[in-house]
């Protein structure tokens, strides 16, 4: 393309407006012709029209950019179709090859599997941490706020991932610079952070070996015991500490769950934390049997909401561990693996077979917290 | 007795949600404290919290790349563009969806709400594939111009929802003096959703600013690379020591829009987090 790129895609844009604007009032003549075909009246025939002409954007959108992709990638799901090459049909092929042959696809399985059983318990509890801490009404509440939700919206920028590497980084890294400092402070920390490491690996090790099929690694990471005195963790550097870095992150940008969790807290009336407060409950006492089973409901959305988010991570893998080969395909997200595999030889027909399995995944789990939701979460209690 | 047990807990309160809030600040003091650090104090073995000399080498040096300049006048273009035309459609769609009585109208409402499970990423592969057919990867149009077709069903939700709270009578009196929907819409409704208004632009501008799988995919060159794709390709691999002050410049510089756009919109950032979380 020889023409100035912004001058080329401003013209785009404008002819976009005048298409967008010509379809809507096509649109909305269409809908007046057929009200008036079944003998609508003269008002109906108006609202009609004015309704479509004004929903049309949305409508034509969801023709050109929703529902013939999703038709067309169901076609191409069952062809091995790689650009430039024209799609040929093979049936279910890419789909057995994808769950009986792709050991990275079920890697990305499995690492989702890892950030829903490891993560989010973690982000859901400091979310909540967070959230009851706010709701004490304390002076200054809104920069306490402010800075617990900064980071939802710093945080996938590849500016700030960048500054999450660096501070990552196990040797000379801020984080375990300071790990390290308190170590030496207070033994009690040590011992804490061996722990830490301790389970961390252990839990990785036992993904890991599960991906791999047999337990020979997780045999030799119980057998190395209780970590050394001057051990760190080894952030962005081995794929057993891999997820556990994406796992920080995702508690860092806990401020969605947070709000969700500050609003049901809000919703619980007063009274009954007066009544319970004459009747002697402690504050611990007045959480755990008035607030928590109060706020079932929104652990219950995170929890599901934070489901589908953890299939999605894109950016802090990108900006982590794109260029090694090593540590990378230990903690492909769902989607990453999407772009990676279909983009790399550009195989369309097996990208869209793990566009399906995706879309299958999330309404698979849409499902269960329709069904669930009225068996295990108290809604109403007064 | 009591209020000794008041007064410490409150103490213990304050500590939390100081300590708290300092370790969710933190990476941005980092950023901006290392990209004013020498080279080798920003790869130092020992902790230096504060440079001993404010250097501003780095700034000099990443704003006189061309490459960076063209990616943050890159970033402003993809995102204003694609955010003028996204928030007016949007706000014609929750017009129809709120404002005015069609048949259908339920059956298209609850159709686009359901496209919110379908995740954008999913429909990425097929939506390559058209846009290659028509030559349009390798240009911003991709990233841009479906988002004019009222891109973002939680957007529209957010909007519909507050439309729906103007009294019916405002549109109806000004019917009467024989007012168009066009003008309803454009000088009364418009008008009234203002504040939600500026959060839907809040949120679609962060998502444009921060958004880095759509000009991965689209934007094959350098020369038109936005801020995400440049700032994350500045770390190499290869290089023995990483030049990690002149990153953190750059990044301090592509976060600097969200920051101050945080700064005024919070209030409404807040409010949009309760809307389209709560009841959708």
């Amino acid at each position: 393309m020889s023409t100035n790129p912004y001058l080329y895609t401003l013209v785009w844009a404008c002819g976009a407006v005048v298409f967008i604007i010509l379809a809507s009032l096509g649109l909305g003549r269409l809908a007046r012709f057929v009200v008036r075909l079944f003998g609508g009246s003269k008002i109906k025939q108006s609202n009609t029209s004015v309704g479509f002409t004004f929903a049309a954007p949305w409508i034509v959108g969801f023709l050109i950019f929703v529902v013939a992709p999703m038709l067309a990638s169901l076609y191409w799901s069952c062809t091995n179709y790689k650009i430039p090459n024209p799609p040929t049909w093979n049936g279910l092929e890419n789909y057995t090859r994808l769950i009986l042959q792709d050991k990275e696809f079920r890697g990305s399985l499995l690492n989702t599997l890892f950030l829903t059983v490891v993560g989010l318990p973690l982000q859901i509890g400091v979310a909540l941490f967070l959230a009851v801490l706010l709701n004490q009404k304390s002076r200054g509440e809104r920069v306490y706020r402010m800075s617990f939700y900064l980071p939802v919206i710093l945080g996938f920028n590849t500016a700030v991932l960048l500054c999450w590497r660096l501070m990552l980084t196990a040797g000379t890294g801020i984080i375990n610079q300071i790990i390290r400092g308190l170590s030496n402070a207070f033994p009690p920390f040590g011992y804490l952070n061996r722990l830490f490491i301790y389970v961390t690996e252990i839990i990785n090790a036992f993904f890991i070996s599960l991906n791999n099929g047999n337990f020979t690694f997780f045999n030799k990471t119980l057998a190395a015991g209780f970590p050394a005195a001057n051990r760190v963790p080894m952030w962005i550097q081995t794929p057993l500490w891999s997820k556990m870095s994406v796992v920080i992150l995702m508690v860092w940008i806990c401020g969605t769950m947070m709000l969700v969790f500050l609003a049901g807290l809000n919703n619980i009336p007063r009274e009954l934390h007066e009544a319970a407060e004459v009747d002697g409950a402690g504050s611990w006492k007045r959480f755990w049997n008035i607030s928590f089973p109060l706020i079932t409901p929104y652990i219950f959305y995170n929890l599901i909401v934070g489901m589908i988010a953890a299939l999605q991570i894109f950016e802090p893998i990108y900006v982590l561990y794109r260029d090694s080969s090593t540590l990378a395909p230990s903690a492909y997200s769902m989607v990453y693996y999407l772009w990676r595999a279909t983009f790399r030889f550009n195989e369309i027909g097996y990208g869209s077979a793990i566009s399906w399995i995706i879309m299958v995944i999330i309404l698979i789990i849409t499902l269960i917290q329709f069904r669930l939701q009225n068996r295990w979460v108290q809604y109403e209690l007064y | 007795m009591k209020t000794i047990t008041h007064i410490v807990g409150r103490i213990v309160l304050y500590v939390l949600l100081t300590g708290s809030s300092i370790v969710m600040a933190f990476p941005l003091f980092w950023m901006i404290s290392t990209s004013l650090k020498s080279l080798d104090e920003a790869n130092a073995s020992r902790i230096v919290w504060v440079p001993t000399k404010i250097l501003l080498d780095a700034y000099r040096f990443i704003l006189t790349d061309p490459d960076f300049l063209r990616s943050y006048f890159n970033s402003i273009f993809y995102s204003v563009l694609a955010l003028a035309g996204t928030l007016l459609s949007i706000a014609a769609v929750a017009y129809a969806f709120s404002r005015v009585e069609w048949p259908g109208r339920n059956v298209v409402f609850f159709l686009m709400l359901s496209t919110m499970m379908i995740p954008a990423q999913a429909l990425i592969v097929p939506q390559y594939v058209f846009f290659n057919k028509i030559h349009w990867v390798g240009t911003f149009n991709p990233l841009i111009i479906p988002g004019y077709f009222a891109g973002g069903a939680a957007m529209v939700f957010l909007l519909r929802q507050s439309m729906a709270q103007i009294p019916k009578e405002m549109d109806e009196s000004a019917f009467m003096d024989g007012a168009s929907h066009l003008q309803i819409w454009w000088e009364i409704v418009l008008p009234l959703v203002k504040a939600p208004l500026a959060t839907v632009a809040t949120f679609l501008f962060v998502g444009f600013w921060n958004n880095l799988l759509g000009p991965l995919i689209y934007t094959q060159t350098t020369s038109m690379y936005t801020l995400p794709v440049y700032v994350a390709q500045l770390f190499n691999i290869n290089s023995q020591v990483q030049p990690w002050p002149t990153m953190m410049a750059a990044s301090v510089l592509t976060t600097v829009p969200l920051m101050v756009l945080f700064f005024f919109a919070q209030r409404y950032i807040l409010e949009g987090v309760l809307i389209t979380g709560l009841k959708g």
